[in-house]
């Protein structure tokens, strides 16, 4: 057997992990492309505003940076539980939350500088996790099904904070419903145009990728995302291991709240970390779970994200056609990974004169039989 | 006599592999006829073909002498071919009358019509004894009824060529009887029947002719009447087979100790009942049963997985206190369970991964107990184990799922073994298995017990608890019927046991 | 505590009212979850039949060409969950969710395209109630429950009839069969396949004309977010309800209730804040179904992708 085919296939199961997504994000592109030429405007200019609105000069590239630094969070808060087998749709609550309550503290407590950054944070990672921990608890004990209650509690942490900023901290020299701004002195440590949440957000993506892949505890989480039966059989402590998935999960979109109010936004305020929790969702499956990818992908939304006023405000068409173009992406790029599953396509892909799998049956009269499973 | 059906060269293609090729197979009417394989000898994937779930990619179907194209299951019932699947192809939150009616064209009302339907069913099941309670829910059923009930379900449909898959492996000798009366009942209103299966003693018994395939190809068809046993073994595994014996031994200290145990006691399948067992260091203990009459629950018991009701667990002499698979683990269990797919293996992950799965904060395979993961000690682990265990795959990279079933168990059984169990349970350890995979499960079995560890083996296959087992005891509805020794153990009284008598 | 008795009749009226959403919507999800399609994009199905029913209504002032159109459109979105989920077989979870992202996307964008990007709201009308003549003089019953838009007494008539098809109809057992185990349906000649897209069909437009009734019978415009997880409630109800079509009927009914309470609560407290009556709907599904909750029961292959060889 050559060594060729016996990493082939591996390598080309990566490749397609890198191929699939661009080609899912050239293809949405493309249809919306047709959209807007649907609309009679010019597509090719359209795309040029959006990518020099967000790339244009440092300025810009900072604002993409920072777009994309919350949305890191979120996703990586969203693949994490998802290596546990958990689907976190939560993101939005626990982000919320996290940043509502770094500022609930803060103002409170009123401590400055870098004590007040780190006591900040550090409440709002608590918080994330306990409302991470909430639906956490209700799986592990009475099974029930996370994906309907993070997104109720993303509604009930909405109202949380809605009655936040427009109650007992609403700034009182404002018409608008919001919080006061943080105090200056708490304010993330600005590097160039950006702030530092943007390191932190990079580096928190390989820290997830080191856990899930190279230890022993992140081992486990993925066995048991696989095949919890039989991670218990193996005497993984599985309930333990999903809850902490949920709370660690939480934790990480609490965090990203917290940096995102402290480093970008400074105040709550209607509309504070809508749409990150799907947002996270979405940029987590086109990235297959990886936490590097996770953060590329992110990378690339906040992009988006920055450059759409440009282009809405160019070429008079509205900015809402990228959630569209991101909504497309996944279905292209999951679809795109469920296709290469297919028998049909293994077939095609399989059928070289090198590979081996002839004289491999694909487990002969039990496993093939997929009617079966 | 009349022929009833013909495939001519079937072949079938998966990817590049042949599951089937070139198969021959005619059936006269009236007549029983075995398809005789081992596992993954082809025998499902021709049946497939012939009920309209698979495509031949080549060959030929006759019915009657004129050619068929059975393009869907439902093309196959209009040609009065059913099958009775070896998992049942039952809805269990379904009652059995349900079932039956399910999908049929029989009565083209859009209602249900159940009083009109139900005297149709009724009168078949007396026509050929079979013996149903139509409103019963599906899960409430014994296992005999719920064959019945697919019994029932194809011969509603018109059924006069029927597949029986392997029908015998989860009946009591009693059932067994009962359905050999149908079959002839059956046969002799000249419908035929398909039957497969590979416990010999009953292949040669009901069989008119017999047909056997080895390797996706049909080596012969004889009569039963010019052939036994011996020969179809030999032409079935394609070479002398020669039945492999082990020595019976005694065993050493009592290592695992059951006293009175009795978990769900109410339920007769899924429950334990004041059961008293004992296994030594160094012997086989066999639990033979029918399967569902509390195996599973024993070997999670065993595995630390449920806890006891009542009663206590005792190990080298001292009292389990808590029931965890961690605790049983660390104090040396070795446990190859009885759904390889779901319990044993971790499907998507690669066969290396899999062997190292209890070892993951090892010093041997990471660094700090669990914060970085040596690969390329667990890829070297890997390879030497796969060379070991004749673990075939292209790579130890590759996930475990794309194994072959016997692959899959021997990768479970590496891991298992490593660093010597002092106890191991293994269950339905061969379920499925070839002839060589099973063997090499056996001689590891018996060399790990040569090395001292108390073995529990649970298994529905008798000759396999026949040929291991040190000692035997027999579980029936969650109780222990009886125990004999394993040295010239009385067959007939344990066959009894096993039915609760 | 006296203002909020008093206006009892009015809260059950909501509810009634309130419920109607849910019951379509959760309808749906049935004939989907009973094929064996867990959908969790109800809440993307609805705003797209909430926007094409709001739009189609107010372009063309034909309020049931709106319903019809929402319909229609919940089945168009549906059909690429059912492409994806049942012939490419991705995860069921996730096509949900994908739909939950696009259908916002699709009718934010097709508003303002429309509507261009004034931050008014644009308002329509809402449907006609239709009093009962007779019923609805029955003293307080019927002012609550037979003074409602004829929407509204479509979706309570259609509880019976799905009841009907599920329990009565061998057509309606063929389908049940598909989603507790599609081989052996298969092996009986009942088209799984067809039966997944059958059920997203109908699933689409009940959860479509769910919408719909948010947009035309409700609020008279349409507003990003007017869903406000109503799809995920109505995914509560049907576990609630434990997949039958009277179980979903109460449960939505509950649901609807305590929409109906927080309303009228919002209306006769007003000096607590409220954000916290607001919760109460979402509060209330998780305790529900914290009591309720179903572990087992549901179809048996419930979510799970079905494997059939290519033919």
């Amino acid at each position: 057997m050559s060594r060729f085919t016996k990493f082939g296939k591996r390598y080309r199961d990566k490749a397609l992990g890198i191929v699939i997504p661009i080609v899912a994000i050239l293809l949405a592109f493309v249809v919306g492309a047709v959209i807007i030429l649907f609309l009679g405007k010019n597509p090719i200019e359209g795309y040029g505003l959006l990518f020099s609105g967000a790339l244009g000069n440092p300025g810009r590239v900072a604002q993409s940076l920072m777009s994309a630094c919350p949305l890191i969070f979120t996703s990586l808060a969203v693949a994490f539980a998802y290596k546990c087998g958990v689907f976190n749709l939560g993101g939005e609550g626990q982000f919320i939350m996290g940043a509502t309550v770094t500022m609930m503290v803060l103002q409170v407590t009123g401590i400055q500088g870098v004590p007040g950054i780190l006591l900040g944070i550090l409440v709002g990672i608590i918080a994330g996790g306990i409302w991470g921990l909430l639906p956490g608890i209700m799986k592990i004990t009475r099974g029930l099904n996370e994906l309907i209650t993070t997104i109720m509690l993303n509604y009930v942490a909405t109202l949380f904070m809605n009655y936040i900023y427009s109650g007992p901290f609403h700034d009182p020299d404002s018409g608008n419903l919001q919080t006061p701004a943080v105090a200056d002195s708490v304010n993330l440590i600005r590097v160039d145009r950006m702030h530092f949440g943007v390191i932190i957000a990079i580096l928190m993506a390989v820290v997830v990728w080191y856990v899930i892949y190279k230890t022993s505890f992140g081992f486990k989480i993925r066995a048991v995302g696989i095949n919890p039966t039989a991670a218990r059989v193996a005497g993984f402590p599985v309930k333990r291991l999903v809850l902490l998935s949920f709370i660690i999960s939480g934790a990480i979109a609490g965090f990203g709240g917290s940096v995102d109010l402290l480093g970008r936004q400074y105040r709550l305020m209607t509309g504070f970390g809508s749409g990150f929790g799907f947002s996270g969702v979405a940029i987590a499956l086109i990235a297959q779970l990886n936490p590097i990818g996770s953060m590329v992908v992110a990378l690339f939304f906040g992009m988006l994200t920055t450059g759409a006023s440009s282009m809405q405000v160019g070429i008079m068409v509205p900015s809402a056609i990228l959630d569209i173009i991101r909504a497309l992406i996944i279905i292209f790029a999951v679809s795109g990974m469920a296709l290469m599953k297919l028998p049909t396509f293994k077939n095609l892909l399989n059928r070289r004169p090198m590979d081996q799998e002839g004289l491999m049956p694909p487990a002969t009269g039990d496993k093939k039989v997929e009617v079966s499973e | 006599m009349e022929e009833m059906l013909r495939m001519e060269g079937i072949s079938k293609r998966f990817g590049t592999f042949y599951a089937n090729r070139g198969v021959n197979l005619d059936i006269r009417r009236g007549e029983v006829h075995t398809l005789l394989g081992e596992n993954g000898a082809g025998k499902s994937t021709l049946m497939n073909i012939l009920i309209g779930l698979y495509q031949p990619t080549e060959g030929k179907i006759f019915m009657g002498g004129e050619e068929v194209h059975i393009t869907s299951p439902a093309v196959a019932v209009e040609h009065g071919i059913g099958m009775v699947h070896q998992h049942f192809m039952l809805i269990e939150a379904m009652t059995g009358f349900e079932n039956i009616i399910l999908g049929s064209k029989v009565n083209p009302s859009a209602l249900i019509e159940e009083a009109k339907d139900k005297k149709a069913i009724m009168e078949l099941a007396d026509r050929y004894g079979l013996e149903v309670d139509l409103d019963l829910p599906v899960s409430e059923m014994s296992i005999g009824m719920q064959q019945r009930v697919e019994i029932l379900k194809v011969l509603y449909r018109g059924a006069e060529l029927l597949i029986l898959d392997e029908p015998t492996a989860v009946l009591t000798d009693q059932e067994v009887e009962g359905l050999f009366e149908i079959l002839k009942s059956l046969t002799d209103e000249g419908k035929s029947v398909i039957f497969i299966s590979h416990k010999m003693r009953e292949v040669t018994r009901i069989s008119n002719r017999v047909t056997v395939l080895r390797a996706g190809e049909s080596v012969e068809t004889l009569e039963m009447a010019d052939t036994n046993g011996q020969e179809l073994s030999d032409l079935m595994i394609g070479h002398h087979y020669v039945e492999s014996t082990y020595k019976k031994v005694d065993g050493g200290k009592p290592v695992l100790e059951i006293k009175d145990v009795s978990y769900h006691p109410a339920e007769k399948h899924g429950g334990l009942k004041n059961v008293d067992l004992t296994v030594h260091a160094g012997e086989i203990v066999g639990i033979a049963g029918i399967d569902g009459n509390g195996q599973s629950q024993l070997a999670a018991l065993v595995a630390g997985l449920i806890a006891p009701e009542s009663g206590e667990v005792w190990r080298n002499g001292e009292k389990v206190a808590v029931f965890s698979p961690e605790d049983f683990i660390d104090q040396g269990l070795g446990n190859i369970p009885e759904d390889r797919n779901k319990m044993g293996l971790v499907g998507d992950m690669t066969v290396a991964q899999n062997l190292i799965l209890k070892e993951t904060e090892s010093d041997r395979f990471s660094f700090g107990h669990g914060l970085w993961l040596k690969s390329k000690a667990i890829q070297e682990f890997a390879d030497a184990k796969r060379e070991q265990n004749d673990i075939r795959c292209t790579s130890v990279n590759q996930t475990a799922r794309s194994l072959s079933g016997g692959n899959q168990q021997k990768v479970i059984l590496a891991r298992e073994l490593d660093g010597d169990p002092e106890v191991l349970i293994a269950v339905y350890p061969t379920r499925g298995l070839d002839i060589g995979a099973t063997n090499f499960i056996h001689d590891s079995i018996v060399a790990q017990r040569d090395k001292g560890c108390a073995v529990l083996l649970i298994s529905a296959d008798f000759d396999e608890v026949l040929k291991l087992s040190d000692h035997i005891a027999v579980l029936f509805e969650g109780e222990i019927m009886g125990q004999y020794s394993g040295e010239n153990p009385p067959i007939d009284q344990i066959s009894l046991a096993m039915a609760g008598k | 505590m006296d203002v909020f008795l008093g206006s009892m009749p009015d809260v059950l009226a909501t509810t009634i009212r309130m419920t109607v959403p849910l019951l379509f919507v959760a309808l749906g999800e049935l004939f989907s979850e009973r094929a064996g399609l867990v959908n969790i994009g109800l809440d993307g199905l609805m705003t797209i039949g909430a926007f094409t029913g709001f739009v189609v209504g107010y372009q063309t002032g034909n309020l049931w060409l709106g319903v019809l159109c929402g319909a229609v459109a919940g089945i168009a979105v549906n059909l690429i969950y059912a492409f994806c989920t049942v012939s490419l077989r991705v995860d069921q979870t996730v096509t949900g969710m994908a739909i939950n992202i696009l259908a916002p996307g699709i009718a934010t964008f097709a508003y303002k395209v429309i509507f261009g990007d004034g931050s008014t709201l644009v308002q329509g009308t809402t449907m006609d109630k239709l009093a009962i003549p007779g019923l609805s003089a029955i003293p307080f019953v019927g002012d609550i429950l037979f003074n409602q838009t004829l929407l509204a007494y479509l979706a309570y008539i259609a509880v019976p009839l799905c009841w009907f098809y599920f329990a009565r109809t061998r057509g309606g057992l063929n389908f049940r069969s598909v989603g507790e185990n599609p081989q052996a349906a298969e092996t009986l000649g009942i088209d799984a396949i067809k039966t997944k897209y059958l059920a997203s069909i109908v699933c689409g437009a009940l959860a479509g004309i769910g919408g719909a009734f948010l947009t035309l019978c409700y609020t008279s415009t349409y507003a990003t977010g007017v869903v406000a997880g109503r799809g995920f409630i109505a995914l509560a109800a049907v576990i609630f309800g434990r997949w039958s079509s009277v179980g979903i009927l109460g449960a939505t009914l509950l649901f609807g209730f305590f929409d109906a309470v927080q309303i009228a609560l919002q209306v006769s407290a007003p000096t607590v804040p409220y954000q916290f009556f607001a919760m109460i709907p979402y509060v209330f599904t998780i305790v529900a179904l914290f009591f309720f909750n179903a572990q087992k029961g549901g179809p048996k292959a419930n979510g799970k992708p079905y494997f059939r060889e290519e033919r």
